[in-house]
């Protein structure tokens, strides 16, 4: 039986106290925010206690929120198969030299993302056995889902369209 | 080649050899997207293009007539399609099929996408369309056909198929 999103959390600061910063419910799901020390021991709580029991490693992704003025944030999504219920995890990280502890022994599955949001966003996996490009060419340069990143292409045609995040008026 | 070079062939030879070769077109389909199905459309029974000449069977590059890139060419694919080209013997002929081989398409602006794969290969025929019905590539097929039956041999074995010098 699916736990409910807040009982999940809860158990999890019952279990780690401080260092789960927050816990709440998106679309049915627990959101977690941990910090960088218990971030691999929490996972593995996750997987290991029998009640939450994360066999599913989903994906990892990351969010750059530089232009807002804080870091980047790294996202990872699992799934119980035997409790049917989900849980994401968040970890805040600084915008300069951003490195996260790599959750491959965890979760068979992150290996690969982590590798794709290293050569994405540039945060480096520590312990992650194989960092090396996945999708980009070998010979790319730079980190293309970060924000500044510079389009060769808009450089020399701007966005025919609106500005991303400018209010369009309906007419 | 070396009687070709000499002789200047009567227009009815021309004719007869061009009208040989633009009806006998085995085409490698390198697939990328969507307007790929769209390609495997345009095979199949409802549209047909083997009843212009195109063969859809070709065994791979070395046996192919023309090239159909249909899709989203990526940087890191480029390479593989100049392979699949280089392995197609001459005289040879590509059709850039859809608006993201065309130019980049909705992806003009990323990192990743090639903008027209006539940076990489040169392109006889565009068919624009995002992705452009199977009859487009039916005009595409034709309009290459014309093309093709206005050739003068000669000139192409002199100056290579696609305008570049002969290779090798």
């Amino acid at each position: 039986m699916p736990l409910p999103p807040a009982e999940i959390g809860r158990r999890l600061q019952a279990q780690f106290g401080q260092d789960v910063l927050s816990s709440e419910e998106q679309h049915g799901h627990a959101v977690l925010t941990v910090t960088p020390e218990k971030y691999v021991e929490i996972s593995r709580f996750l997987r290991d206690d029998p009640d939450l029991g994360f066999d599913y490693f989903d994906f990892l992704t990351s969010v750059d929120y530089t232009p807002k003025g804080s870091g980047f944030e790294i996202v990872y999504h699992v799934h119980s198969t035997t409790n049917n219920q989900d849980a994401r995890v968040k970890l805040d990280l600084p915008a300069e030299e951003p490195h996260a502890p790599s959750l491959h022994d965890v979760w068979a599955g992150a290996n690969w993302f982590e590798r794709e949001t290293w050569e994405m966003f540039g945060i480096a996996f520590d312990g992650h056995p194989h960092l090396v490009k996945l999708e980009l060419p070998e010979q790319f340069e730079g980190h293309p889902l970060r924000k500044d990143f510079v389009l060769m292409t808009r450089e020399a045609k701007p966005w025919p369209g609106a500005v991303e995040g400018e209010e369009v008026d309906d007419e | 080649m070396g009687l070709m070079e000499q002789v200047s062939m009567p227009q009815p030879v021309k004719f007869l050899l061009n009208w040989g070769r633009k009806y006998s077109l085995w085409v490698m389909n390198f697939g990328l997207a969507c307007c790929a199905i769209e390609f495997i459309a345009a095979s199949t029974s409802v549209h047909d293009f083997i009843r212009l000449g195109v063969i859809p069977f070709a065994h791979g590059p070395r046996q192919a007539d023309l090239l159909v890139v249909a899709g989203t060419l990526t940087d890191k694919m480029a390479p593989a399609l100049k392979r699949v080209y280089d392995q197609m013997p001459e005289p040879k002929y590509v059709i850039s099929f859809g608006s993201c081989s065309n130019c980049g398409g909705p992806y003009w602006d990323s990192y990743s996408v090639t903008k027209g794969v006539d940076q990489i290969v040169p392109v006889d025929v565009y068919v624009p369309g995002c992705p452009p019905r199977p009859e487009a590539l039916l005009h595409g097929i034709i309009k290459l056909q014309e093309k093709i039956g206005r050739e003068d041999i000669r000139e192409k074995w002199k100056v290579g198929i696609t305008g570049a010098p002969a290779a090798r």
